[in-house]
This record gives structure tokens, C-alpha cells and sequence, in this order.
């Protein structure tokens, strides 16, 4: 009853062993082969079946199937979706329509798909069908195809290396953030069938504090003043921006009294309700229990919802790769595909950033109260169950695209702040409103308020 | 052999290695980012010890907070701030 669509381990434990499967049939052939040649009876290969179709080996390769299997959907299928969302969005705000080549536009495609009689009808024309998807693609294999240059006077070493640290860190943060109540890594399941990761939020913490260092060491290595300077504003941006966040994570945990996202999400996709003291509590069966709708933990979600911006480097906080002032900043000298890792993990990490919001203030994977369908639980007379009428998995990734579309539209709205504007809003405005928050939440948590 | 055994010592053998070089690199901010190598794997081994909130708490502050604070230490003292280009060569 957990309304998931995906049960990530249970397939990937499928998949291996039907891979596993498929080798023990060949090994079986060769034993076959080799007892017909004249081998002693159990034949040669007996035992690499037995440990071929074993448990160990078929859990250790469903694991490795599991990650890989997340990792894909997260970066390869995400990554070019969001990017795609982003040029159409901002190509709208300035009364455009942004890339529009697509499948409809290849001549490859009239030329055969548009000679089949009736099915053919669409292609047989020049259109914009697809409008544009398959531009992220292309400039994928484009970053493919470049040479990767290492500058002369670059510390070579450092200089590989950091691309790789931050590709590192940033995958880690996927492991840890699950998609719905099947589709996790991080995790395990209880025995009641609740799943649990009792430090999951501190764990993508963690993994969003490895970037300033790498970002760092990525502008030093170059040997190059614009990236020198762009690391360093980068460094300086993440490292003063990520005290605020933490701390408005600090007031939601404080209210929320736990750290684990499948916990969070459990607890809010209940309808909303107030606790008022000494006067009883107040219920509105229409809205979610969101802690955006929370009094107290709407400040701490402003807080993180601009932190995390500043986090994922995106344009209003986009003064470490001012493209007008520093050529990129500390991405400048990388090129061919490490530059493609240095730039399309900032949309990874705006991903993770989103995901994150999500989880901790709009719900996660739960729907909204009005697309569950309630029925009698018949174990224990009297409960209602939601049954969402959509599977978790859309409800996340719904939520995910929609705080991305507002990340566009605020970057593409408002300029770009200068460096003591910055340094004005984490210290001055965004440190205190998140202390509010701690505050405010400990004495509601202590009183019994909301 | 404990697969917890062979995790240990490849952690402990990178920890040892990474120390090692943080005291000899030449350049320092190679001094710093061995420093990191080493504290994320200490993460590792309290990870091992079943400490997972120390293990966390470790990778926010040691590895994400105490290298960064060096390399601008670093960075903003120093008068010559990059390795001038080699001449000779």
C-alpha cells in the first residue's frame, strides 16, 4: 500500500538474476561440451554455477544494478529534461521560442518515415515536432567529441582531479535522496514495511559541503587569474551560504524531530493540522500537512529556498562564473568533457537542491490530499487509507520540475548581485531570519503550538 | 578474509598514505588537499565502527568546512598567489 510505482531493489534483483541466469546457461553449455570431450562427471564448471546463481553474488549485482539504475534516471534522464525546461523557459521570458529543432526538422525523417502512407502524415512535412529536445542531446555528443586541453602552466594533477570530486560528490548526492517509498538507495525496510534512513538530510548535507573544496582546487589549478578569481568567490558564496542553510534545516528538525526523509514525508502527507496549545488542535482536511503552510517554518523554507539557489550557483548568485566579468569564472580552462562535467553538474546539484526542497517543506513524494482515493482499511475498522490515484514517483518528479521552473524565472527576472550584496543578504538577512526560525521553532515545539 | 577487515585496511592504509602526504607535499595547497583526502577517510572508518551520525558530522565540518578555511588562509596571505610561469623551460 505504499503507492510507489518503482520497487527499485526488488527489479534490480530481478534483473540480475535473470543476467546471471543467462551466464550460468553458458557456463552450463561449456560443462556440457567439456563432459562430452571426456571430462569427469560433475563436470569442469560445476561449481563457477553454483556460485554464479548463488545469493551472494546475485545481491551484490543487483546493489550495483540498483545504483547504476538511479544514477542514470537521475543524471542522464533528469539532467537533459531540466536543461531542456530551462532554455524553453527563459527563451519564453524573453519573447522567444528558444530551440525548436527537432526530430520534425531532419530530412533523414521525411525522406523514409513520411513516404509510409497514413502514418506518415506528421513527418511529411517540416515541423517543430519535439521542439527542440534532442538540442540537449546533440550538444552532449558535441561535448563528447572536443579535445580535452590541459593548460601548459596548469597543476595537471589537481587540475583532473577536481572535475572528478565534484562528479564524486555530487552523484552522492542522488544516493541519497530517494524518489518514493520504492525507489531509494540510502535506506531499509522495516519489518512493518515503513522505510527508514535515519540521517538521510545530514547525509546530502554532507555531500553539498565537498563542492566549495573542489570548486577551489578546480580555479588554483588552473593556473589562470578569472578562474583563481571565480574559485574563490565560489568558495567564499557556498562556504557563507551553507551556514543558513543548515540552520534552517536545524529549525525544521527541531520542529519536525527527525532527520530521516521518509519520516518527513510521512508526516506531512497527512491533512494539515494546527496544534494550538491548551485550546485543542485545528484540522483542514483540504490541505496537505506541508511545513511550507507551517506559521513558523514558512521562514525557514524562504531561508532554504535561497540558499539552495545560492548553492547550486544560479543566476541571481551567479558572480563565481559572471560570464561578463570572468569568462565563466573557474570553469574557464576546462574543456570537452570535463567541462561538460563541471557545467552540467551545477544542474545536477539545482536538481538535488530542488529534490531536497521538496522532501523538506512541499510533501516529497506524496500527492496532494484531493488525488487520494480513501478506502475502509479493513485490518483496523474505523481507519480510512489514502490510495493516491497517481504513482509517488510523478507527484516528485512533478514537484521537482515545477521548483526548477520558479529557479528559472527568478534567475532570468532579477541581476545579478554583486559580491558585498551577497555577502549583505547571507550574513545580514538570511543568518538571523534562520535563527528566527530556530528560535520560533523551539518555542512552539516546547509550548505544543502548531 | 572479513570483508569489514579488508575495508579497514584499505581505508586505514589511504588515511596513513594521505598523512604522510600532507607533510611532505611541496605545494601547500597539495598539503590541503591531502589533508581532506585524510579526514574523509576517517569518516570512512567511524562509518565502520557503525557511528554514522559522527561519520556525517565528520564529512560536513572536517572535509567540507576546516580545508576550505586553509585554502583561503592560504590564499589570501600569501603574497605571491600562483607558482610563476617556468622560464627556463
Amino acid at each position: 500500500m505504499t503507492g510507489a510505482l518503482i520497487d527499485l531493489f526488488g527489479w534490480s534483483y530481478a534483473l540480475a538474476s535473470f543476467l546471471l541466469w543467462i551466464g550460468a546457461q553458458l557456463l552450463g553449455l561449456g560443462n556440457w561440451i567439456s563432459l562430452q570431450l571426456g571430462a569427469p562427471s560433475p563436470g569442469p564448471l560445476e561449481g563457477m554455477i553454483g556460485f554464479v546463481t548463488g545469493a551472494p553474488l546475485t545481491s551484490l549485482v543487483a546493489i550495483i544494478l540498483a545504483i547504476n539504475i538511479l544514477l542514470l534516471w537521475a543524471t542522464a534522464f533528469h539532467l537533459l529534461i531540466v536543461m531542456w525546461i530551462e532554455r524553453k523557459m527563459y527563451s519564453r521570458l524573453q519573447d522567444r521560442r528558444g530551440i525548436m529543432l527537432g526530430l520534425g526538422s531532419s530530412e533523414i525523417l521525411r525522406n523514409t518515415l513520411g513516404r509510409i502512407p497514413l502514418i506518415g502524415r506528421p513527418f511529411r512535412k517540416a515541423s517543430h515536432l519535439g521542439t527542440g529536445f534532442l538540442q540537449t542531446v546533440a550538444d552532449g555528443v558535441k561535448l563528447f567529441q572536443k579535445e580535452v586541453i590541459t593548460p601548459a602552466s596548469a597543476d595537471k594533477w589537481m587540475f583532473h582531479a577536481a572535475p572528478v570530486m565534484i562528479a564524486a560528490s555530487t552523484l552522492f548526492l542522488f544516493i541519497a535522496i530517494p524518489w518514493s517509498d520504492g525507489f531509494w538507495i540510502m535506506g531499509s525496510r522495516l519489518p512493518n514495511g515503513d522505510v527508514v534512513n535515519p540521517w538521510g538530510v545530514l547525509v546530502i548535507l554532507g555531500a553539498f559541503s565537498v563542492a566549495p573544496l573542489s570548486i577551489l582546487i578546480a580555479g588554483w589549478a588552473s593556473n589562470n587569474k578569472y578562474t583563481l578569481l571565480g574559485g574563490m568567490r565560489a568558495a567564499a558564496q557556498l562556504m557563507s551560504y551553507e551556514i543558513p542553510m543548515v540552520l534552517s534545516i536545524i529549525a525544521l528538525v527541531v520542529f519536525a524531530g527527525t532527520l530521516d526523509p521518509f519520516q518527513l514525508v510521512r508526516q506531512q502527507s497527512a491533512p494539515l493540522t494546527f496544534g494550538l496549545g491548551p485550546f485543542g488542535t485545528v484540522q483542514i482536511p483540504w490541505l496537505p500537512n506541508w511545513y511550507i503552510f507551517n506559521p513558523i517554518l514558512w521562514i525557514a523554507f524562504v531561508v532554504f529556498f535561497i540558499t539552495v539557489i545560492a548553492e547550486a550557483e544560479r543566476i541571481p548568485f551567479d558572480i563565481p562564473e559572471a560570464e561578463a566579468e570572468l569568462v565563466e569564472g573557474w570553469t574557464t580552462e576546462y574543456s570537452g568533457m570535463r567541462f561538460g562535467i563541471v557545467f552540467g553538474f551545477k544542474w545536477l546539484r539545482a536538481i538535488a537542491g530542488a529534490a531536497l526542497i521538496a522532501i523538506l517543506f512541499l510533501g516529497g513524494w506524496s500527492g496532494p490530499v484531493f488525488a487520494q482515493v480513501w478506502i475502509p482499511n479493513i485490518a483496523s475498522p474505523g481507519n480510512l487509507w489514502p490510495i493516491p490515484i497517481l504513482p509517488q514517483e510523478f507527484w516528485f518528479t512533478l514537484k521537482i520540475y515545477a521548483i526548477f521552473v520558479v529557479f528559472v524565472w527568478i534567475g532570468w527576472s532579477v541581476p545579478r548581485v554583486r559580491i558585498d550584496q551577497i555577502l549583505n543578504i547571507g550574513w545580514k538577512r538570511l543568518l538571523p531570519l534562520s535563527l528566527l526560525a530556530i528560535l520560533l521553532a523551539t518555542l512552539a515545539r516546547g509550548m505544543g503550538w502548531f | 578474509m572479513d570483508l569489514e577487515v579488508v575495508a579497514f585496511l584499505i581505508l586505514s592504509g589511504l588515511e596513513v598514505g594521505a598523512a604522510v602526504m600532507t607533510v611532505t607535499a611541496k605545494k601547500l595547497v597539495h598539503n590541503v588537499f591531502w589533508l581532506a583526502v585524510t579526514l574523509i577517510t576517517i569518516a570512512g572508518i567511524y562509518l565502520l565502527f557503525l557511528a554514522e551520525f559522527v561519520a556525517w558530522i565528520q564529512i560536513i565540518v572536517y572535509a567540507g568546512a576546516v580545508p576550505v578555511l586553509f585554502l583561503f588562509g592560504i590564499m589570501l596571505t600569501r603574497r605571491k598567489i600562483m607558482e610563476e610561469p617556468h622560464e627556463s623551460q
